[in-house]
């Protein structure tokens, strides 16, 4: 068949015209590359951003209240001191409340002789082990009576925890948080790392009473996690818990709230609108990466044609249509990205294969991109050839031999 | 005794368009060649002989005119049609061979089989026995680079002969070539004419021109003499002889 014939002249085409080949091929097995990786990469961050998610041990009838206005995570004002323990217990008031912890936190050295390391300092209230669901390994968690008399006790989550002892028992021995002693009591289960790198064991507890009136020294609260009885609650809650932080705090009618929630649904929503923005932005990224491999596509056949400018000549002189020739150049175009989008895929999954081996980024490989790049391939192929092949066959026969 | 025309050509014209500059190569050209006849066309450099080449050739278009090739009314056919024409009944050779580089001679002699309507079931034989008419049997595996001039431009000869067309175009065949090399070609030319085929040469060289047996020539576009050569040798087996003119 005529088509058979064509297919073959442009693969003897390619094999004598190995340079340019080498060129075309380099250019899509890159742009086919950066696809797979990039992609690879928004996977991988979507699934540690999901990670972080379940470990900040949200259950879907809880939520949290921060101090300070602004989204999730990110407060506007860090210095909000409204939030006091008389909002908690007002919320622990209302019903449906089941579980209210009210809680400080600050960034502290701690130190142990000569070894120390800073890590997140948190006051709580006793109920905090319930309502997070985390348990105690080693000793006893902080208890009523800790908090009634503010006594000096930590429990040490497991990164401090070796940091300041190594393999040695920290139970009983006293640390410095501060300037201020304190006596291990307990030690948290070791959770590990997410895969984003984020360590939920880097933390230390002491009694709310303790760190507001001994460490750091301050009456606000830097947030308040509330426990419904209900995910179904949790709506009519956060009004009701909206209404007595204002209520509480003096704001006026047109104030804006000096606090936030966090809630599952609310970081599920934060983070489908960071995908959505980050699929924006790898589609955009990947687009211009093949459009780059399709414009070196096509600029070489263009110089390529004016090299063969002969060949497609005598072509035409013993029998070649015009079709022929469109057949032959976009043969070989296509073949040199479907060759360079096999290639770049493979560079694309040792690449992202890599990044995940040595924790330089998180990756996660899927089938979608290697699709695409199958897909991308004969596209750019077919997009960035036609336009050299049609120029190919519309070469006068008579000039093309001058 | 009247011999079917292969090619008739009448009052044709060429105008070529460049960004406005219009340069008129051929002005009035009427030529008609009986079936195995053998022509040459000398004239000065710039004459328009290879541009009457390409017409007759189907490689381009005259301005006007009409040109009735083996029958069919040129002017009239699509591209489609034109290829088949180049592919089956006409073979070319260039002065400058225009081979397929790197492709070894065997496949650049079969290159006009690629472009057939069905590919004969014999191609590779038929390459063979081309090659071998030439005498370059013992080098079809060779490239072009790996050949001499002459042995390039027998290549060439065989690649015009694949499909047996009727007409051979040669454009200075001899024009890259010694003298001996030249000889050589020239006396394949003149086997093939004796075999039937109608053969046209263009040429500078009047040793050239003297192998036809007429010789037109070209000046300013125009045909200036067209006279039987007189030491054409009629050694030839074809009984198709005289002109229609
Ligand atoms: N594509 C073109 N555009 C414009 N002018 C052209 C073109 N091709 C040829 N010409 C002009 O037409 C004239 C005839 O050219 P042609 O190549 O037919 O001459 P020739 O007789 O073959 O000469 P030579 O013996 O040197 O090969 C020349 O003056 C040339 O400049
Ligand atoms: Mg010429």
């Amino acid at each position: 068949m005529r088509l058979f014939r064509n297919l073959a002249q442009a693969l003897r085409g390619l094999r004598l015209n190995k340079a340019n080949t080498f060129l075309m091929t380099l250019g899509v097995m890159i742009g086919i590359a950066s696809l797979t990786v990039i992609v690879s990469i928004g996977e991988g961050t979507k699934s540690k951003v999901l990670n972080r998610i379940t470990n900040l041990g949200f259950g879907p009838e809880s939520f949290s209240v921060m101090s300070g206005a602004g989204r999730l995570f990110f407060g506007r004002s860090r210095n909000t001191t409204s939030m006091t323990l008389q909002d908690a217990d007002d919320i622990r008031a209302m019903p449906h409340v089941t579980i209210v912890v009210p809680r400080q936190r600050k960034r502290m050295r701690i130190i142990n002789k000569k070894e120390f390391t800073t890590t997140r300092v948190y006051g709580v209230s006793p109920e905090w082990q319930v309502a997070r669901g985390w348990t105690v390994v080693d000793g006893a968690f902080l208890s009523d009576m800790d908090m009634d008399r503010k006594r000096k006790v930590i429990v040490l989550g497991a990164t401090p925890a070796y940091k300041l002892f190594g393999e040695k028992d920290p139970l009983g021995k006293k640390i410095r948080v501060g300037q201020v002693f304190f006596e291990v009591v307990g030690l948290l289960e070791k959770k590990g790392l997410t895969e984003s790198g984020y360590d939920p064991d880097d933390r230390a507890l002491i009694p709310l009473s303790t760190s507001m009136s001994r460490l750091f020294r301050q009456t606000h609260l830097h947030s308040i996690k509330v426990v419904t009885t209900h995910p179904g609650r949790v709506k009519d809650t956060m009004a009701g818990v909206t209404q007595i932080l204002r209520r509480n705090h003096g704001l006026s009618p047109l104030a804006d709230d000096d606090f936030r929630f966090v809630t599952p649904e609310g970081i599920m929503q934060w983070v489908t609108e960071s995908e959505q923005a980050l699929n924006r932005m790898l589609f955009l990224i990947s687009t211009v990466s093949l459009l780059v491999g399709g414009i070196v596509i096509m600029n070489i056949l263009l110089v390529s044609i004016r090299e063969r400018i002969h060949e497609i000549g005598v072509r035409r002189c013993f029998g070649a249509r015009r079709s022929d020739i469109t057949q032959q150049f976009l043969f070989e175009s296509i073949f040199v990205s479907l060759l360079g989008g096999a290639m770049g895929a493979m560079l694309g999954w040792t690449l992202s294969t890599g990044l995940k081996r040595f924790d330089l980024l998180p990756t996660k490989i899927t089938w979608d991109p290697f699709i695409l790049a199958f897909l991308f391939s004969v596209i750019v192929g077919l997009v960035f050839g036609i336009h050299p092949a049609r120029k190919a066959a519309c070469l006068n026969p008579d000039e093309t031999l001058r | 005794m009247t011999v079917p025309k292969v090619i008739d050509i009448e009052s044709i014209y060429k105008t070529y368009k460049n960004e406005g500059l219009e340069t008129e190569v051929l002005k009035g050209i009427s030529i008609s060649v009986g079936e195995g006849d053998y022509i040459s066309i000398v004239g000065p450099s710039g004459a328009g002989k290879s541009t009457l080449m390409t017409i007759l050739g189907c490689l381009g278009q005259a301005t006007s005119g009409t040109y009735l090739l083996d029958g069919e009314e040129v002017g009239e056919l699509n591209d489609r049609q034109l290829s088949r024409i180049r592919n089956e009944k006409i073979g070319f050779v260039f002065q400058a061979f225009h081979l397929l580089p790197g492709v070894s001679a065997f496949d650049n002699v079969m290159m006009p089989l690629v472009y057939c309507n069905k590919t004969p079931g014999d191609a590779e034989e038929r390459v063979e026995r081309s090659l071998n008419r030439v005498g370059l049997g013992h080098r079809m595996g060779h490239t072009p680079g790996q050949l001499s001039g002459g042995e390039q431009q027998r290549v060439t000869i065989a690649r015009s002969l694949i499909n047996d067309p009727k007409i051979i175009l040669a454009d200075e065949p001899t024009g890259n070539l010694d003298s001996k090399n030249g000889a050589e070609i020239m006396a394949t030319f003149d086997g093939l004419n004796r075999e039937g085929r109608t053969i046209i040469i263009i040429t500078h060289d009047l040793a050239v021109a003297e192998h036809a047996r007429r010789i037109l020539t070209l000046r300013d576009g125009q045909i200036v003499s067209d006279k039987i050569n007189e030491t054409f040798q009629e050694s030839r087996t074809s009984p198709a002889r005289a002109t229609a003119e």
